[in-house]
């Protein structure tokens, strides 16, 4: 069991790495700004008075890497600084919204997940039948239309033109969790098209290179039934790419939840970054950049950390 | 096989009779016939060994004789009788309960064909318990048994080891004992010890021969290996692609095949080249490795190899699958540097990295490949494949260029108007070979590397590829290294033998010395684990060896 | 029940009825299961989702016979060696080239189809359609359908120079990192990693925010971005070549690397690369089109599909579909695209399926 805590510690590390470069390059892309982030936020016309005030106010006077290392603390201990705009503290008004767009995320992916695996699965053993060719077109389909092209769509004919969903995801506090759900429904479900599609892809093409392997031809030639093939042989080795399947579509659900959110106007951490990019309040962008990238990343890693777990080799060393 | 001469049994009750099957293969969009009608009948008890040339399709009848077509093959006509069965009509669930329990498989990959997730003992113990043959627990009894009878090592242990735990030999023994699991009427064994190396080959050899033997289960023996298939069937049938050619008894056909091509095969192994010796007095060797040492990161790979090879002469290097017979050509080469020793050309030394070394140096040695696939770019031309060091190294261009390429074919015997403009996908196997050897003459080299260049070849191909690299070798006093794990084919070309076991050189001199005793044990062991073409060679081996004297244990002992 | 519900089911009956009786298993199995389908779509929907289900088979039964014609045009049109590999295309694949042959002449000759300019400013504020707006006007009173075609050469012009230039980079960077292996192919594969683990649109964002959203800019962040993807493709392609035997004996020869890259190399993994860059460009298309429609892309008055979009979406909750004609024509392209290169790697994957 030591080699496979090695590995895995090796990958853990190799994330946290990955995280720390990412750290700076975040950090370091607000530094390349032309002049510098209190000229680039007062604009043209503002007075020195103003700018150096701002500059006295942001501590820009201190070196790069010292202003990076606090910056860095304090994002570790949750503090974001002090959004530029309306100079509330960015780590509230984060939280409430990154607990939506997860809650959105996680909406799409207990949708799309067993659907997706089902269906990916199905297409494998039928591959090239009626079916198969069908569902071919259609998940090529899905892929290829832009998020904002279904969500509207889904707006027209099961909103306005039928009501069935509310078009607007305005979710508040005080409501229930049904109603919650019932206003998430049509973001959710347009994700839920598109990461359905991705899955069933890479689930169905997983498969059958598990069924093309010598050992699935050896259990035929040796008369195990068909569904005991795929469940006792084709299943235990299956595992490493479902899962990778699995986790590289939920880091697609977090990130690509962006447009999504704002087609619903639904209040996540997607629609508040793409506000500050355009209000260019950087605070806020390098906090949302972070948890985006940490959350890709730790899917990432899990999905490696499966792989590793369920590889038969691995776990039952020499 | 009964212990009694081959061919004497009484013919007994017909276990498997084929009638003009035909199976045709997908290939670009089209179905095209592969298997052109072939018979064959099979008695119980009975081995019959299949026997031909890649792409012959012996695997595809073999497994076709379970009724089971791989995926883009389908089975277009004739019949498969078992037992009164006809397999071609009968529906999956009563193919199914036929294969595994009446017919078993044994496949050429162990480690590929054992799933990596189940335990040895359990993917045996499935078959028996899915058609309640027997009991788990008693089928797991059964199975140390087989694997006892087998002489696995730890019989009572090994199958609660994963695949990846055991030896390829040893694997390929427990799949044999899964075949007999449920004691089936019928095994296909399809090339069970191709990719194993010799001293492991002759010990699943003979636990395959006395546990069909013991149980008296017939078996369609699938080989290209003439040696092999001679120490294991009863009768043997050839085929050519996809048509069958002939079948008789195995000691009848040994001696007297009647058709050309099966003629032509057997003659293969009588090529034999005059010796030669090396030039007395103090001449330089063309190439002269010295106390070489290399590792690949920490693994040492080699530990003070050193070897000499004259002008004119070809000095054979020989040993199994990770003794560092091919690490020593990368290193002469400089594709990796050693850590100790030096490599000297012509009494000069080499730089040990092929970067730092001239032109000139590298234009001296050449180097001809395995897989002629892969050794050829499929996108670039004959002619520039042959033209390019011609031009690199000696600057021709042009018409001159154009000659010599012309030159260049006409010495490998390929008509330089036909294959100037080709590529090398439209090539056959030993017409690529011999492309290969052209780019290697096309730098005028005093020394050739030969990597196993007849291994991936038919026999009959291979035997022409000698004959040319012989020719060459005597027009232009070439000096050949020859890297191979086939005995025969270093007895039929060679004039020195290195013996190399694990990184190391156990034992080195002229053929003649080699090949007759005393030898290194090792050498002992590699010399009479090659199969010969005597039907009996198995059981004389076994008989003066013993049991114990083979194999990997043997091994351990050497 | 009226007289279309009546032909209806008759038509999937009866067609279901042929096609088993001529033993074609995959017609009747698609015909019947869309006549059980109908029954159910029927009760629930009526007869409204009937017309539907009318209008898309028609519309498939358009697109596949247009692309039956196109391909059999091809067939003839083309020379002898690519004609025969048509042949083979399936229909979506025929379909795909004909959409993107489509949108090549549209982006073309753009000024030639269009009836006005990009800008102009010709009617009312969301105008209906009329004889000579065919598509009527969007919320400026500009013509929609000369918008759509002009968006045709700048969002897919755009798109393809961010993925030329990725592609370019990402693609000798890759093949140099595989022939080269060494310390560059190690650096290089950390930073793609790095990059790669950044969400690409989340990463766009980010510069963007800071570089601005100039042309310029747009072009080189999304060259940036994608760079690595291809360079990893690349680097895999080339890394199963570069340990062929062919290459050790050119390398033995003496041969540099850029004749390894250019003699050897590229010959034998062009038709994964062009695979590629067809699927890199849909990915840059959607990206720019996502950006474009969150008002970071291209920026008005020039017309793009992906800001039309967000121009007119208020119109979408008035039961518009004007709004959605420049995301289909994204969608449309994409898919094209995606048929397209569907069919390739499937052709050189060869038979493994």
């Amino acid at each position: 069991m030591n080699d496979v805590i090695k590995i895995i510690l090796k990958r853990l590390g190799l994330g946290l790495v990955t995280l720390l470069v990412i750290s700076v390059i975040i950090f370091g892309a607000v530094e390349m700004l032309p002049g510098d982030i209190a000229q680039a936020v007062l604009g043209q016309g503002a007075t020195e008075e103003n700018v150096a005030a701002m500059r006295e106010q942001l501590g820009l006077d201190r070196p790069a890497v010292e202003r990076y290392f606090d910056w860095l603390g304090n994002a570790l201990t949750g503090d974001f600084g002090k959004s530029l705009v309306n100079q509330k503290q960015v780590s509230s008004v984060i939280a409430e919204r990154f607990w939506n767009t997860l809650s959105l995320a996680l909406y799409a992916a207990v949708i799309a997940v067993p659907i997706a695996i089902f269906l990916g699965v199905l297409t494998a053993l039928w591959r090239n039948s009626p079916f198969d060719r069908v569902a071919n077109v259609v998940t090529l389909t899905s892929i290829s239309s832009p998020e904002f092209f279904l969500g509207y769509i889904l707006i027209l004919f099961l909103s306005v033109k039928t009501g069935y969903f509310p078009s607007l995801a305005k979710i508040s506090d005080g409501m229930s969790f049904w109603e919650k759900l019932d206003r998430m429904f049509l973001p959710a479900l347009t994700m839920v098209l598109v990461v359905v599609a991705h899955m069933m892809r890479m689930t169905r093409s997983a498969i059958i290179n598990l069924l093309a392997s010598p050992y699935i031809e050896m259990a035929r030639l040796k008369g195990v039934p068909g569904w005991r093939i795929i469940v006792h042989h084709a299943l235990p080795n299956a595992w490493a790419p479902i899962i990778n399947v699995i986790a590289l579509n939920l880091a697609y659900l977090v990130t690509g939840v962006v447009l999504v959110e704002v087609v619903f106007v639904f209040p996540g951490i997607g629609q508040m970054l793409v506000d500050s990019v355009t209000k260019r309040d950087f605070p806020v962008v390098q906090a949302c950049c972070l948890i985006f990238a940490a959350t890709f990343i730790v899917l990432n890693l899990a999905a490696d950390v499966g792989s590793i777990l369920t590889n038969p080799r691995l776990r039952h060393p020499k | 096989m009964s212990t009694t001469q081959h061919g004497k049994k009484e013919k007994k009750e017909l276990l498997l009779e084929i009638r003009g099957l035909r199976i045709e293969g997908y290939a670009d969009e089209k179905w095209i016939e592969i298997v052109h009608g072939v018979n064959l009948e099979l008695h119980r008890g009975e081995i019959l060994g299949l026997i031909g040339e890649s792409g012959a399709g012996k695997s595809t009848i073999g497994l076709a004789a379970m009724g089971y077509t791989r995926d883009g093959c389908r089975i277009s006509g004739g019949s498969i009788d078992f037992e009164g069965m006809d397999l071609t009509t009968a529906s999956s669930d009563e193919l199914a309960s036929l294969r595994g329990a009446k017919i078993a498989y044994v496949a050429q990959s162990a480690a590929a064909s054992f799933n990596p997730a189940h335990r040895l003992i359990d993917q045996h113990t499935e078959a028996p318990v899915q058609y309640r043959i027997k009991k788990r627990l008693e089928s797991q009894e059964d199975a140390m048994e087989l694997y006892e009878r087998l002489r696995l090592p730890n019989p009572k242990e090994i199958g609660f080891r994963y695949p990846h735990q055991v030896s390829g030999g040893q694997l390929q023994r427990a799949m044999t004992a899964m075949a007999m699991a449920c004691r089936p009427d019928l095994i296909i064994f399809d090339e069970p010890t191709t990719a194993l190396d010799v001293t492991t080959q002759i010990e699943v050899l003979a636990a395959i021969r006395d546990i069909v033997d013991q149980f008296n289960t017939a078996a369609i023996y699938i080989t290209h290996d003439l040696a092999v298939v001679a120490q294991m069937a009863d009768k043997i049938k050839v085929l050519l692609r996809g048509d069958e050619v002939e079948e008789a008894e195995t000691v009848k056909m040994l001696e007297a095949p009647k058709e050309d091509y099966t003629k032509s095969l057997w003659s293969v192994r009588s090529y034999k080249r005059e010796q030669k010796y090396r030039p007395t007095g103090d001449a330089t060797p063309v190439a002269s490795v010295q106390n070489i040492d290399a590792a690949y990161g920490d693994v040492k790979v080699l530990e003070d190899v050193s070897f000499d090879i004259y002008a004119g002469m070809t000095v054979a290097i020989v040993g199994e699958s990770g003794s560092g017979k091919s690490t020593a050509a990368r290193c002469i080469t400089g594709l990796l540097p050693p850590t100790k020793g030096r490599i000297l050309f012509n009494g000069t030394e080499l730089p040990s990295s092929y970067k730092d070394r001239s032109k000139e140096q590298l234009r001296q040695a050449q180097m001809i490949y395995q897989m002629a696939d892969t050794a050829l770019n499929p996108k670039v031309k004959i002619s520039e494949i042959i033209g390019r060091p011609a031009y690199f190294y000696l600057g021709l261009r042009g018409a001159a260029l154009k000659k010599r390429v012309d030159e260049l074919l006409n010495l490998i015997e390929l008509e330089p108007g036909d294959y100037y403009n080709r590529y090398p996908p439209e090539l056959s196997g030993g017409q690529k070979q011999r492309i290969g050897i052209a780019r290697a003459l096309a730098a005028n080299p005093s020394f050739i590397i030969c990597d196993e260049v007849t291994s991936a070849l038919d026999q009959l191909v291979a035997e022409g590829i000698l004959k040319l690299l012989d020719r060459l070798q005597k027009e232009f006093n070439l000096a050949y290294m020859f890297i191979t794990h086939d005995l025969a084919t270093v007895r039929s070309i060679s004039d020195e033998v290195v013996v190399m076991k694990e990184g190391k050189i156990v034992e080195q001199g002229p053929k003649n010395e080699m090949f007759t005793p005393p030898h290194h044990p090792y050498t002992d062991l590699l010399l009479s684990s090659v199969p010969e073409m005597d039907p009996d060679w198995l059981t004389t081996v076994l008989e003066e060896r013993g049991v114990d004297n083979i194999g990997e244990a043997a091994l351990k002992k050497s | 029940m009226n007289y279309f519900v009546i032909a209806y089911y008759a038509l999937l009956i009866g067609g279901s009825c042929l096609a088993a009786y001529y033993q074609k298993r995959t017609p009747f199995l698609l015909l019947f299961s869309l006549t059980l389908a109908s029954f159910i779509m029927g009760i629930i929907g009526g007869e409204g989702a009937l017309w539907s289900v009318t209008i898309a088979a028609g519309i498939i039964a358009l697109a596949a016979g247009t692309s039956y014609a196109f391909r059999e045009f091809l067939v003839i049109v083309l020379p002898r060696e690519m004609s025969k590999t048509i042949k083979t295309a399936p229909l979506t694949a025929s379909f795909g080239l004909f959409v993107v042959m489509t949108y090549a002449i549209a982006g073309i000759f753009a000024p030639v189809i269009a009836p006005f300019s990009e800008a102009e400013v010709v009617s009312s504020a969301f105008a209906p359609p009329d004889q000579t707006m065919l598509l009527g006007a969007d919320q400026l009173g500009r013509d929609m359908f000369s918008r759509i075609i002009f968006g045709a050469r700048n969002s897919v012009g755009l798109a393809l120079l961010a993925t030329a230039i990725a592609f370019f980079t990402g693609a000798v960077a890759g093949m140099i990192a595989a022939t080269k292996g060494g310390w560059f192919d190690q650096v290089m594969g950390r930073i793609v990693d790095v990059i790669m683990s950044i969400p690409s649109i989340i990463f766009a964002l980010l510069l963007l925010s800071i570089f601005g959203t100039s042309i310029a800019t747009l072009v080189v962040v999304i060259g940036v971005i994608y760079a690595p993807r291809v360079f990893r493709l690349a680097r895999a392609v080339a890394g199963n070549i570069v340990v062929m035997d062919y290459i050790e004996a050119a390398k033995l020869r003496g041969e540099g690397t850029w004749y390894l890259i250019r003699k050897e190399i590229l010959p034998n993994s062009t038709a994964p690369l062009i695979a590629e860059f067809g699927l890199e460009f849909s990915f840059v298309f959607l990206l720019v089109a996502g950006l474009s429609f969150l008002g970071l892309g291209i920026q008005p008055p020039t017309a793009d599909w992906g800001s039309m979009v967000r121009e007119n979406a208020t119109l979408v909750s008035f039961g518009e579909i004007t709004p959605l004609i420049p995301a289909a024509a994204i969608a449309l392209l994409t898919v094209a695209v995606n048929f397209v290169v569907d069919w390739m790697l499937y052709r050189s994957s060869g038979l493994k399926e």
